[in-house]
C-alpha cells in the first residue's frame, strides 16, 4: 500500500483538493482510527490521503446558549472538559466510554459522525440534544440537523467533496446515555440509548443506536412523554414503544430479541436517570436567582 | 523479587519470535483452503511464482521432490494430498523478498476447489446423542469407555438422580505474540528458530511431520511471548522448512492475529451429560457422557477424551461409575492445548452439577463437596491411592471466607464455590547441567521462559535453596536442541515439578561432592567479591582452590541433574475402551466468587474473587502468588465473554480481539489469594506445579455465583449477558 498524504491547511484548501480527486482515489484522514483499519483491510486502496489535521477546527466554544465543538477535536478533549461533564451529561457519558482512552486521544468527533455507524455511540446523544451540523464545500457553507446527515454506515448525505466543520448543541441539557457490551472497555454496543430535556418545543429526546439502518430518534416513543414529569405508566410506556417500533438485526454480538429487550429496559432507565438530574438541577437554579 | 529478566524485557532487550533475522532472509506467506471441506480439482502456482519478488511457491507436489522421505513417510502431511479438512487450512507456501510480495503472490493462488458437506459444531455430526457404536463413524476420532461397581443398581435405589446437560464454547490462548519462525536447511541439515515452549517435542514431532532424522534437525527456542499450551506442536515451522529447502535461503514465517485465530489449535466446544445418582446425602452413583469438538484432528485422540472424562469424575469419591466419551471431528481447526486443557469446562459442567444438586438437596454447596472430596488414602475412580491433598483444607478457608462474605451480601449478588484439581506433569522426563564456576553458578537447559517465570527464576530459586548461593549468582542458561541436554518443555506445570526436581538433584550432587572435597558432612555455597566459597562450619574455601585441573580448564565443576518421574499406575480393568490417565500428585483449587446479576438485562459483574490454592511449597511465595492471579484473570475471560464463534458453514467470525473479548482490567475484581502450604506435591521441597490450576475452577464458581444470586442456572459457557438473560426467561 502507499499513497501520498496531503495537508491542507485551510478549509478551502481541503475542499479544492477534493473537488480535485474522483472518490476512491482520496480519503480523507482526521483521527485514523477507522481509515487505518479500512487501509489494513484493503477496503480502501487512496492514491492520496488527505489529512485534517492542519485545520483550525479543534476547539470546544461555549456561548450562553450553545457549544460549538470543532469536527477535529478529539473525543478525550470533550471527555475532559469539565463544562461538558456538568452541563450535558448525556454526551459526556457516551463519550467517556468509547474504546480506550488512547483511542479516543485519536478518535475524533467528526470522524465518528461522518463515518456513520449505526453502532455509535456518540451519534445517539446528538441526536437527543437536536445538535446541528455546520458543512463546508464547493458551494460554501450549510447547516443541517444532524438526522438529515446519516443515511446509514458509511452513508451520509456529505457530498464527495464536502466535510463537517463542526457541530453545535444547546449549552446545557438534562441527558443521559446508557449503552449495554459484553464487556466495558473496547467493546462495541450491542444498544445504546440517549434520552434528554430540552425547555422549547416536544420536550422529550429518545435516540437509540445498535437500531438499523442507522442511529434514529424515537418519536413514536417521545410522543407518549407529554410533560416535564411524566409517571411511572409513561415512561414504562415510552421505552415499550421504543423496543417495538425500532428495527433490529442478528449478529455476532447480539440477537435481534435481546437488542429489543435491552432498548425496553435502558429508555426507561435512561428517562429515569435524566428525570433525576432534572430534579438536581433545579434547586440550584431557584438558588442562582 | 526481581527477576532477572524484567529489565531487559522492559527495555526491549530480549528476542521473541517475531524479531528473527537471518542474512538473506526471505519472508513467507501461506495460501490458505477458500472452502472448510472439499477437494483441490485444481491449483497453479505457476503465477504466483512469475510475480515479482518470488523465490519459492510449494504445494502438495512440491513435497515429493523436496522431502521424498516426508511424502512418503511422515504422519501427518505438510499440506493436504487428497482432502481439505477445514477452512484456512494451508495449502501452499510463497517465499519472496519482502513479507508484502510473499502475501501478494499467496493471495494470487487460487484453487478450483470441489466443496464436501461441512460437519461445523458436534450436532452437525450426530444430530442426536450418539450411541456405542459411533466408536466405529469415521469421524469418531478418540473413544474412551470405563466402568466400575454395579451402577445400573446405584440409580435403581437412589434417593435422587440428579440429570444436566452442559455445552461449552471453544477459547483461545491469545499469546500477545503470535507465532513466528525462521527455518533454514543447508546440505541435509536442517535449523529453525521459533517461539516455542518445547523445543525437543518440536524436534520430534517436525522430524515426523517432514520425514527427516531426528539428528539432522536443530531446534533452537527464541524467547517466548506468552504460550498457554498454544506454542508446543509444530504449527509454523513446517512450511518455513519447506520452503528454506526449495530457495536454498533462509525463510521467516509469521501471522496476522487474524490468522492466528483462524489456524486454531485450540480448546473447541464440548457437550457434557452428566447423572448423579444420590442415596442418604452422598454420591453413590455417577454417569458422565462427553462429546468433544476436536476439529480436523485425525484419529488417535483418547487421550483427549481421557483427560476429560478425569476431570469430570473430579476430585471426589465414586463408588460406582460408567463414563463414555466420544471425540468428534469436525471442519473446525484441530484443537490444541490450551492452559489446563479440557480442565475449565469439564470443572464448569461438573462443579455446576456438583452445586445444583447441593442446592437440590437444601444442604450448603461447600458442605456437600466436604462430605465426598478426596483425602490422602483415598482412591481415585481408576483406583490409584490419593496423595497428600490439600482440597479439603481449601474448602473450610473458603467456608470461613464465604462465610465473612454472605453477612454482608447486598440484595442480587451471589457468592458461588467451585473446586477444580490438577496433577503435576512429569512429561517425558528432564535433565539440566550445572557448572559451578569460580563466580557463579550456570544452569543450563532446553526450556524457555514463556512469562511465568518459572524458568528464568523458578530453577535459580531452586539452586538457590539447595545451595545457599545468592540468586545474583545463579544464571539460567538456554541451549538449543544440539547444546542443551533433554528436556520435555514448558507444559502440565512441570517446569518446577519436573525440571525443577532435576535442578534439585544437580545441586544436590555439587554439595556431596564438594562437601567430601572439603571433608566436612555439611556445607554450603557463598559468594564474596566476586568469588564462590564453600563454606563448611567456621572455615571457608574458595572454590577455586577445590577444583581440579581439567575443572578449572573448563571453566568450572560440571554435574548433571536427571528428572525421569516415577511410573504411576491406573486399574485398567475399569478401562474398556481407551485410555485413562494416572496423576503424579494431587493438587487441589477452591474458588469463591461474589458476583451482581442485573435482573433485567443479564449482565453481569464479578464484584470479588478469591482463591484457595494447594501448593504443596511455595518455593517463590509471591511468584505464586502472580501465578493464581493470571490464572483468575485469564478464566474470567472463558467464564464470561472469550468464545470462539463459528458460522454453519464453519467460518471464524471473531477473528481479532475486538468480537473475541479478553478481560480488561476493568473487568478484572479484586482477588484475595490464600496459598495452602503442607500437602506435599512431587516437585523439589514437595513445590506442586501451579501454573495451570488457578484457571480451572473459574467459570464453575462464577456460574454458581450467578446460580446463587437468581435461583437460575446456566448450562453453557461463556456467561455472556444475553446467554443468563436467556436462561433468566427474559426474551
Amino acid at each position: 500500500m502507499s499513497f501520498q498524504l496531503v495537508h491542507p491547511s485551510t478549509p478551502a484548501e481541503a475542499v479544492r483538493l477534493l473537488s480535485g480527486s474522483a472518490t476512491g482515489d482520496i480519503a480523507v484522514l482526521s483521527g485514523g482510527t477507522d481509515l487505518l483499519l479500512d487501509l489494513d483491510n484493503a477496503r480502501l486502496a487512496p492514491k492520496r490521503v488527505l489529512s485534517l489535521r492542519k485545520l483550525p477546527w479543534r476547539y470546544l466554544r461555549w456561548s450562553a446558549d450553545s457549544l460549538v465543538i470543532g469536527s477535529t477535536t478529539p473525543l478525550r478533549a470533550v471527555e475532559n472538559d469539565g463544562e461538558v461533564r456538568r452541563r450535558l451529561p448525556g454526551l459526556w457519558e457516551a463519550i467517556r466510554d468509547v474504546g480506550s482512552p488512547a483511542l479516543r486521544s485519536r478518535a475524533t468527533l467528526g470522524g465518528n459522525l461522518g463515518r456513520g455507524s449505526p453502532a455509535s455511540d456518540l451519534i445517539p446523544i446528538l441526536l437527543a440534544l437536536d445538535a446541528r451540523v455546520r458543512v463546508v464545500g464547493p458551494g460554501g457553507v450549510r447547516e443541517l440537523p444532524v438526522d438529515l446527515l446519516l443515511q446509514g454506515s458509511r452513508r451520509t448525505t456529505l457530498g464527495p467533496a464536502e466535510l463537517i466543520e463542526s457541530v453545535t448543541l444547546p449549552a446545557s441539557a438534562p441527558s443521559t446515555y446508557l449503552w449495554q457490551r459484553v464487556q466495558p472497555v473496547n467493546d462495541i454496543s450491542q444498544v445504546g440509548v440517549a434520552t434528554a430535556f430540552v425547555p422549547q418545543g416536544p420536550h422529550w429526546r429518545i435516540a437509540l443506536g445498535g437500531v438499523q439502518p442507522r442511529a434514529r430518534r424515537m418519536s413514536e416513543a417521545e410522543g407518549v412523554l407529554p410533560s416535564a414529569r411524566p409517571s411511572h405508566f409513561e415512561v414504562e410506556l415510552a421505552a415499550q414503544e421504543a423496543a417495538r417500533r425500532a428495527e433490529f438485526v442478528s449478529d455476532k454480538r447480539a440477537t435481534e430479541s435481546y437488542r429489543r429487550r435491552l432498548v425496553a429496559v435502558l429508555v426507561r432507565r435512561a428517562i429515569q436517570t435524566t428525570l433525576e438530574r432534572m430534579s438536581k438541577a433545579t434547586p440550584s437554579r431557584k438558588a442562582k436567582r | 523479587m526481581t527477576r532477572s529478566d524484567a529489565a531487559p524485557k522492559a527495555r526491549g532487550g530480549v528476542g521473541y519470535g517475531m524479531d528473527l533475522e537471518a542474512p538473506g532472509m526471505l519472508w513467507a506467506a501461506l495460501v490458505r483452503a477458500p472452502v472448510p471441506h472439499g477437494r483441490i480439482v485444481r491449483m497453479e502456482l505457476g503465477p504466483a511464482r512469475r510475480m515479482p519478488g518470488v523465490v519459492a511457491v510449494v504445494g502438495p507436489d512440491e513435497i515429493r521432490t523436496l522431502l521424498p522421505k516426508g511424502a512418503l513417510e511422515a504422519e501427518r502431511p505438510v499440506f493436504p494430498l487428497d482432502e481439505i479438512r477445514y477452512r484456512g487450512e494451508p495449502i501452499a507456501a510463497v517465499a519472496a523478498e519482502t513479507l508484502e510480495q510473499a502475501r501478494h503472490a499467496a493471495a494470487a493462488v487460487v484453487p478450483v476447489v470441489e466443496s464436501l458437506r461441512t460437519d461445523a459444531r458436534i450436532e452437525d455430526v450426530f444430530p442426536e446423542w450418539p450411541s456405542a457404536a459411533a466408536a466405529k463413524d469415521p469421524r469418531v476420532v478418540g473413544h474412551v469407555h470405563a466402568r466400575h461397581g454395579d451402577v445400573e443398581a446405584r440409580f435403581r435405589s437412589a434417593d435422587l438422580v440428579h440429570s444436566e446437560t452442559y455445552h461449552t464454547s471453544g477459547v483461545h490462548q491469545v499469546a500477545l505474540e503470535p507465532h513466528a519462525c525462521l527455518g533454514e536447511a543447508r546440505g541435509g541439515k536442517f535449523r529453525v528458530r521459533t517461539s516455542t515452549q518445547t523445543p525437543f517435542g518440536l524436534r520430534e514431532d517436525l522430524a515426523s511431520i517432514l520425514g527427516i532424522f531426528e539428528s539432522s534437525l536443530v531446534v533452537e527456542g527464541t524467547w517466548v511471548g506468552g504460550g498457554f499450551g498454544g506454542k508446543g506442536a509444530a504449527f509454523l515451522e513446517p512450511y518455513a522448512l519447506l520452503l528454506a529447502v526449495a530457495s536454498r535461503r533462509p525463510v521467516k514465517l509469521s501471522v496476522t492475529y487474524a490468522e492466528e485465530f483462524e489456524l486454531g489449535r485450540t480448546t473447541l466446544p464440548s457437550i457434557i451429560r452428566l447423572d448423579t445418582a444420590v442415596r442418604g446425602g452422598k454420591i453413590v452413583g455417577r454417569r458422565v457422557r462427553l462429546l468433544l469438538d476436536t476439529g480436523a484432528s485425525l484419529p488417535g485422540r483418547d487421550f483427549a477424551v481421557g483427560y476429560s472424562i478425569g476431570f469430570l469424575l473430579g476430585p471426589y469419591r465414586t463408588e460406582t461409575y460408567e463414563i463414555e466419551g466420544f471425540a468428534v471431528q469436525t471442519n473446525k481447526p484441530p484443537f490444541g492445548p490450551h492452559r489446563a486443557p479440557f480442565a475449565p469446562q469439564s470443572v464448569f459442567a461438573l462443579e455446576s452439577h456438583i452445586d445444583g444438586l447441593a442446592r437440590r438437596l437444601g444442604v450448603d454447596p461447600i458442605e456437600f463437596r466436604l462430605r465426598q472430596v478426596w483425602r490422602e488414602g483415598d482412591r481415585t475412580a481408576y483406583d490409584q491411592p490419593v496423595g497428600p491433598f490439600g482440597l479439603e483444607a481449601g474448602l473450610k478457608a473458603a467456608a470461613r471466607t464465604a462465610g465473612a462474605w454472605r453477612t454482608r451480601l447486598p440484595a442480587g449478588h451471589g457468592i458461588g464455590v467451585a473446586c477444580g484439581f490438577w496433577s503435576t506433569s512429569v512429561g517425558a522426563g528432564g535433565e539440566a547441567r550445572l557448572s559451578l564456576r569460580p563466580d557463579g553458578l550456570v544452569i543450563l537447559q532446553g526450556e524457555r521462559e514463556i512469562g511465568n517465570g518459572s524458568v528464568v527464576h523458578g530453577l535459580a530459586v531452586v539452586a538457590e535453596r539447595v545451595l545457599g548461593l545468592s540468586l545474583a549468582a545463579i544464571r539460567v542458561d538456554y541451549g538449543d536442541t544440539a547444546t542443551a541436554p533433554f528436556d520435555s518443555g514448558v507444559f502440565g506445570s512441570r517446569t518446577l515439578g519436573a525440571l525443577g526436581q532435576a535442578v534439585e538433584r544437580g545441586a544436590r550432587s555439587l554439595v556431596t561432592i564438594l562437601a567430601k572435597r572439603v571433608g566436612a558432612s555439611e556445607i554450603h555455597l557463598e559468594i564474596k567479591s566476586g568469588q564462590v566459597l564453600v563454606v563448611a562450619g567456621r572455615r571457608r574455601h574458595k572454590l577455586v582452590d577445590l577444583l581440579t585441573p581439567t575443572e578449572r580448564a573448563e571453566g568450572g565443576l560440571v554435574v548433571e541433574g536427571k528428572f525421569y518421574g516415577p511410573e504411576r499406575e491406573v486399574d485398567a480393568s475399569r478401562v474398556l475402551a481407551g485410555s485413562v490417565y494416572p496423576y503424579q500428585d494431587f493438587t487441589g483449587a477452591v474458588h469463591l466468587a461474589e458476583v451482581e446479576v442485573d435482573r433485567e438485562t443479564g449482565h453481569l459483574r464479578v464484584v470479588r474473587y478469591a482463591a484457595f490454592q494447594d501448593v504443596g511449597t511455595a518455593v517463590d511465595p509471591s511468584a505464586v502468588q502472580g501465578q493464581v492471579e493470571g490464572g483468575v484473570v485469564m478464566g474470567l475471560g472463558a467464564a464470561l465473554s472469550e468464545e470462539m464463534l463459528w458460522t454453519p458453514e464453519a467460518r471464524l467470525a471473531n477473528p481479532g480481539l475486538l468480537d473475541y473479548r479478553l478481560p480488561r482490567l476493568r473487568d478484572v475484581p479484586p482477588i484475595h489469594v490464600e496459598l495452602i502450604e503442607g500437602f506435599a506435591g512431587a516437585g523439589p521441597f514437595g513445590a506442586k506445579g501451579v501454573g495451570e490450576p488457578p484457571i480451572i475452577p473459574v467459570p464453575a464458581a462464577v456460574a454458581n455465583a450467578v446460580a446463587d444470586a437468581t435461583g437460575t442456572r446456566v448450562f453453557e459457557m461463556p456467561l455472556t449477558p444475553e446467554r443468563v438473560a436467556r436462561a433468566l426467561k427474559l426474551l
